[in-house]
């Protein structure tokens, strides 16, 4: 089977502070991944050098076997969609306008009846309906967070790279929003697979077929939730202290109750 | 088809509609402008018989038509279009409402290429100094502008910073300049610094016309990378498929491109292209592909306003449309924003 994304020796830095460093990489159609890490630890540099909004001091990035520095961005975002933390308007749009960006690789000039329909599904997929022809600007954050990846969805693109995509969401939200991408990503006819930086680890061991740890820049570990979570792993990595129990209520096989912080000598 | 995309085209219908009756209000507007003069013989309708052959005229009113309203009404009509399509094209790929066509210093180098002509008499082109001059300053100015499109993540801040640069050593410039000037010098720089539609003829204007006819599809060409680039940034844009840089360099090329045209030979205009689109973005919102032609529609309507009040509420003196513009325009801008942020609450 062919890697949808492979990237070998990727390594970036700002300045003389490395970020990334000799990151090497394969995933495959149908795969949730999640990137679990610290606050700096290279996660959002990570996903900006796989959509080239960033460019890697090393490295290649392949999505389907092309190397993304040869594709015309039009091209990559096609088969690419990425989700912001935060969005920053200066001249703001309605709902449906916005979602409607996400065609902007598909669409020439003129917006067709497919386009529309599509924007039109999203909205629905997403519950949106309530707020589609409010202005963009006029929403709360976590509206604006749904809008946003509901403009990725449109984008209908092989690979997700969603950066925080549940930070702003109520419970409810959060949970839904990461089953609408669990249910994209489960789509056998589709092969497509999403990348999810994320803070909350479990919401990565429930919804994530896989879990990418990452620590100063480097893949710390790779592998399943049960493998990757340990409690070993989460205290080297995130510095507090955990339990780890089976999880009880049919959404992946485990749950992290974190205790405390553990102190530093 | 569902109730959302009904809805989107239906109000796409709406705008669209509205962009149609400013052009025929412009259309109008423009015809009854052309019957206000000084001769008393010249109404709207014997002005139009005449220029469509209909109706003899005198050969005094034929130049009264031709060489005076027609080439003032159709400049109303072009160089409003032009520079409010340019103020609308700056402050998306800008990302900022504050800026208009003279925030990249263009103006300012148009003021320093008429202030060689004018003070120290020095021209490229003898015939059409002024002109000539403040037109190839501004072009150095686009070439400033291209350079520093070409320098690795320049930010749209940096446009803004190196147009005010440029404003501020022009300014200087032309400061020094005016310090040694006689008093006829000094009032023709003045004068040529309030903004007038009288100065340019009639081939002029055709020229002029035909330049900024040809550069406008080239501005609706960049409605959709406008409409990222204005609604999230850099990063939004590159993952909607959107080069920030080229799209932010080529646009602002195009618009001081039109810029210069217009007010090389007009002398400055600025607030029609800060005014005209936010205007259309209260009527019809921020989507590019139907914001542009609206500015270019409001932008003619308020440039030929204004022209036309300043020409007839004083006359026979004549109120130079850079300062009626500000005058009608500013008062009617404050209400329309604040009135706005009313209902938006």
């Amino acid at each position: 089977m062919t890697s949808l994304l492979k990237i070998e020796g990727l390594e970036f830095s700002w300045g003389t502070n490395q970020v990334l460093k000799d990151v090497t990489l394969d995933i495959g159609g149908n795969e949730f991944v999640a990137i679990l890490g610290v606050n700096g630890a290279g996660k959002s540099t990570f996903l900006k050098c796989v959509n080239r909004i960033l460019t890697p001091a090393k490295g290649t990035v392949e999505i389907s076997g092309e190397n993304i520095a040869d594709m015309s961005l039009m091209d990559l975002s096609k088969a690419t969609s990425y989700v912001p933390q935060s969005v920053k308007t200066s001249f703001s749009m309605s709902v449906f306008d916005v979602v409607m960006l996400g065609r902007r690789p598909h669409i020439s000039w003129r917006i067709s009846d497919n386009d529309r329909e599509k924007v039109s599904e999203t909205i629905r997929f997403l519950g949106l309906e309530d707020f589609a022809f409010r202005k963009f600007d006029r929403l709360s954050g976590g509206e604006r967070q749904r809008v946003i990846i509901a403009k990725a969805v449109a984008q209908d693109p092989m690979l997700f790279l969603l950066d925080e995509p549940t930070s702003d969401l109520d419970l409810q939200n959060q949970v839904s929003i990461m089953k609408k991408i669990r249910r994209i990503v489960s789509d056998e006819n589709s092969e497509k697979s999403a990348i999810v930086a994320i803070h909350d680890i479990n919401m990565a061991a429930r919804f994530a077929d896989r879990v990418l740890l990452i620590d100063g820049g480097r893949i710390k570990a790779d592998g399943t939730p049960s493998e990757v979570l340990t409690e070993a792993n989460i205290a080297d990595v995130f510095g507090v202290s955990c339990d780890i129990v089976p999880e009880e209520y049919g959404w992946g096989s485990l749950r992290i109750l974190v205790k405390d912080e553990i102190e530093k000598d | 088809m569902d109730s959302i995309s009904e809805r989107h085209i239906e109000d796409s219908r709406v705008q669209v509609t509205i962009i149609a009756s400013i052009c025929a209000g412009t259309l109008l507007f423009a015809i009854i402008a052309m019957g206000l003069g000084s001769s008393s013989t010249l109404d709207s309708i014997s002005t139009i018989k005449i220029m469509l052959g209909l109706e003899y005229g005198s050969d005094l009113q034929s130049a009264i038509i031709w060489e005076l309203r027609f080439p003032r009404v159709l400049m109303a009509i072009i160089g409003g279009a032009a520079l409010a399509t340019a103020g609308a094209l700056m402050q998306g790929c800008l990302g900022n409402p504050l800026v208009s066509p003279l925030t990249l210093g263009v103006a300012s180098g148009a003021a320093l290429g008429a202030a060689f002509a004018i003070i120290l008499g020095i021209s490229i082109i003898p015939d059409l100094a002024i002109v000539a001059n403040a037109f190839l300053f501004s072009l150095a100015v686009v070439a400033i502008i291209i350079q520093l499109g070409n320098m690795r993540s320049v930010s749209a801040e940096s446009y803004i910073l190196v147009g005010i640069a440029i404003t501020f050593i022009s300014g200087a410039i032309v400061s020094t300049f005016t310090y040694f000037a006689t008093d006829a010098q000094l009032s023709q720089l003045t004068h040529w610094s309030f903004g007038s539609l009288s100065r340019p003829s009639l081939s002029n204007v055709v020229w002029i016309s035909a330049a900024i006819i040809c550069l406008m599809p080239s501005a609706m060409k960049w409605a959709w990378n406008l409409n990222t680039l204005s609604l999230g940034g850099d990063d939004f844009a590159i993952s909607s498929g959107v080069d920030p840089s080229s799209t932010r360099r080529n646009i602002l090329v195009l618009s001081a491109l039109m810029t210069s045209i217009v007010i090389a030979f007009t002398g400055l205009i600025g607030f029609v292209g800060l005014a005209a689109p936010h205007m259309s973005r209260l009527v019809i919102g921020n989507d590019y592909r139907k914001l542009i032609p609206c500015s270019a529609v409001f932008g003619s309507f308020l440039m030929l306003f204004a022209d036309t009040a300043g020409r007839t509420i004083f006359a026979p003196v004549i109120i130079p449309v850079g300062i009626m513009l500000a005058i009608i325009g500013g008062p009617i801008f404050m209400y329309l924003l604040l009135q706005n942020r009313g209902v938006s609450g």
